[in-house]
C-alpha cells in the first residue's frame, strides 16, 4: 500500500492531495522532509508527517483525501459471495488457513461502489469511473446504463430485421458486446519514449494487462468525447463505437492498428530497452 | 598480504618522512555504504516480437490471423516479468551472504559509528 510508511526507495517529498470542503480537488502541496531522515526513524517520520499535515490542514480548513488512513495490517474486504459459499469440506489447507486468519484480522470497509450483487461487473465499474467528471458518479452511471440500453435496442432491431439464419449470429447481450469490444480495442504492444543520445525514441515495449485494458477504455472514451457531432448525446455515440469495435471496425480499432504499425516500424529500436 | 596500516602515512609533526597518503576527507567510517552498481539489463522477448510483427506484415495487422504469435508474445512477457520480480525479491532478501545496501544503511543509522568517546 502506498501510504503505509517510508520505504527505502520512497522520495523525500510527499505530495498530499487536499480537498476543499465543497468537495473539489483544487491544489496539492509538497512537504520537504529532507531534514527528517537524519534524526527520525521510519514510523516516527510517518506520525510526525501526519502531525504536521494535520496542523497545516487545520490552518487552511482542508481535509486530506488521497492518502489512506488504513494501516498496513488492514486487509481488503472479500466481496465475492462464492468465496463464502464453498462448503468447508472442499477447502484446501491454504484456504482453511486463510479463512481462520481472516477471522482475527482487521478488514477495511468496502467502498460504496463495490457490491456483492450478481449485476456487479468490475469492467463496467472501471469504465464508469473513467467516464466520470468532477465526481459526478450518478451522471456517469446513468450514461453507462443508457449506453447499454442503446446497444441492446440496436441489436434487437437488427435481430428482428434479420432472417432466421442470421438471427443466430446476432449478439444481443450488451455486456458481452461491451467486453468483446474492449478486448478488441486492447493494443498488443505499446510505445515508450526512451532517452538515448539526447533524443527521445519511441521504443516498442510489451504492456501489462492492466495497461492494455486502461488504454482500450481511454481510447474509447476520448474518441467518443472528441469526435462527437454537436447534438449527439454520449450514450448514442458510445453505443455506436462499441458496436463498431465489436465488429473490428471503427476509429478506436484504427487507433490500435496505428499503434501496432508504429511499433512495427520502430522494431529496430527494441534493443534500447533494458528490461 | 596483511592489513595495510596507517602508521607514518599522513603528514604529521611527528612524522619525519614525506606523506604517503593525502586524504581530502577525514578518515572516519561513514554511517552508510555505497549502492551496488546496477547490472546493465537487456531487452527481453525480442524474437517473439519479431515473429509477431512478421505475421502482422503478412496479414495486414489483423489480430485474428496471428493469435498464436500474440499468445506466445504475451507468455514471454509474463515470464520475463515474473523473472524480474523474483530477481528483485532475491536482491531484497539476501546478497549471497551479506545484506543489501539499503538494509545495511538502515542498520547503520540505528547503530552509527562513534568517532567520539561519549
Amino acid at each position: 500500500m502506498r501510504g503505509d510508511g517510508w520505504g527505502e526507495g520512497s522520495p523525500n517529498r510527499a505530495f498530499i492531495m487536499f480537498r476543499l470542503l465543497q468537495g473539489k480537488v483544487l491544489f496539492f502541496t509538497s512537504l520537504s522532509l529532507d531534514y527528517f531522515h537524519l534524526k527520525h526513524s521510519a514510523c516516527a517520520k510517518q506520525s510526525l508527517l501526519l502531525e504536521y499535515t494535520v496542523k497545516i490542514l487545520k490552518l487552511c480548513g482542508l481535509t486530506q483525501v488521497r492518502w489512506s488512513r488504513y494501516g498496513p495490517e488492514y486487509q481488503d474486504p472479500q466481496i465475492d459471495k462464492e468465496y463464502y459459499r464453498k462448503p468447508l469440506a472442499q477447502l484446501t489447507e491454504e484456504e482453511t488457513y486463510e479463512r481462520e486468519l481472516r477471522k482475527t484480522q482487521v478488514i477495511k470497509a468496502a467502498p460504496a461502489t463495490k457490491t456483492s450483487s450478481v449485476f456487479e461487473d468490475p469492467v463496467i465499474s472501471k469504465f464508469t469511473n473513467m467516464m466520470m467528471k468532477g465526481g459526478n458518479k450518478i451522471l456517469a452511471r446513468s450514461l453507462m446504463t443508457q449506453t447499454l440500453e442503446a446497444v441492446k435496442r440496436k441489436q434487437f432491431e437488427k435481430y428482428h430485421a434479420a432472417s432466421a439464419e442470421e438471427q443466430a449470429t446476432v449478439e444481443r447481450n450488451p455486456y458481452t458486446i461491451f467486453h468483446q469490444a474492449l478486448k478488441n480495442c486492447e493494443p498488443v504492444i505499446g510505445l515508450v519514449p526512451i532517452l538515448k543520445g539526447g533524443h527521445f525514441y519511441q521504443v516498442p515495449v510489451p504492456l501489462a494487462e492492466r495497461r492494455r485494458r486502461f488504454l482500450a477504455m481511454k481510447w474509447m472514451i476520448t474518441e467518443c468525447r472528441e469526435k462527437k457531432p454537436r447534438r449527439m448525446l454520449m450514450p448514442e455515440k458510445l453505443s455506436q463505437e462499441l458496436l463498431e469495435a465489436f465488429c473490428n471496425r471503427g476509429p478506436v480499432i484504427k487507433r490500435k492498428h496505428d499503434m501496432h504499425k508504429m511499433a512495427e516500424a520502430n522494431r529496430a529500436l527494441a534493443h534500447y530497452r533494458w528490461w | 598480504m596483511a592489513t595495510p596500516s596507517l602508521r607514518g602515512r599522513l603528514a604529521r609533526l611527528g612524522n619525519p618522512r614525506k606523506p604517503i597518503l593525502k586524504p581530502n576527507k577525514p578518515l572516519i567510517l561513514a554511517n552508510h555504504v555505497g549502492e551496488r552498481r546496477r547490472e546493465k539489463g537487456e531487452a527481453t522477448c525480442i524474437t517473439e516480437m519479431s515473429i509477431m510483427m512478421a505475421c502482422w506484415k503478412q496479414n495486414e495487422f489483423r489480430d485474428e490471423a496471428c493469435k498464436k504469435e500474440i499468445r506466445d508474445f504475451f507468455d514471454c512477457a509474463s515470464r520475463a516479468e515474473a523473472a524480474r520480480k523474483m530477481r528483485s525479491i532475491q536482491e531484497d532478501l539476501g546478497e549471497l551472504g551479506s545484506l543489501p545496501p539499503r538494509k545495511l544503511n538502515k542498520l547503520l543509522q540505528r547503530f552509527p559509528n562513534k568517532p567520539h568517546l561519549s
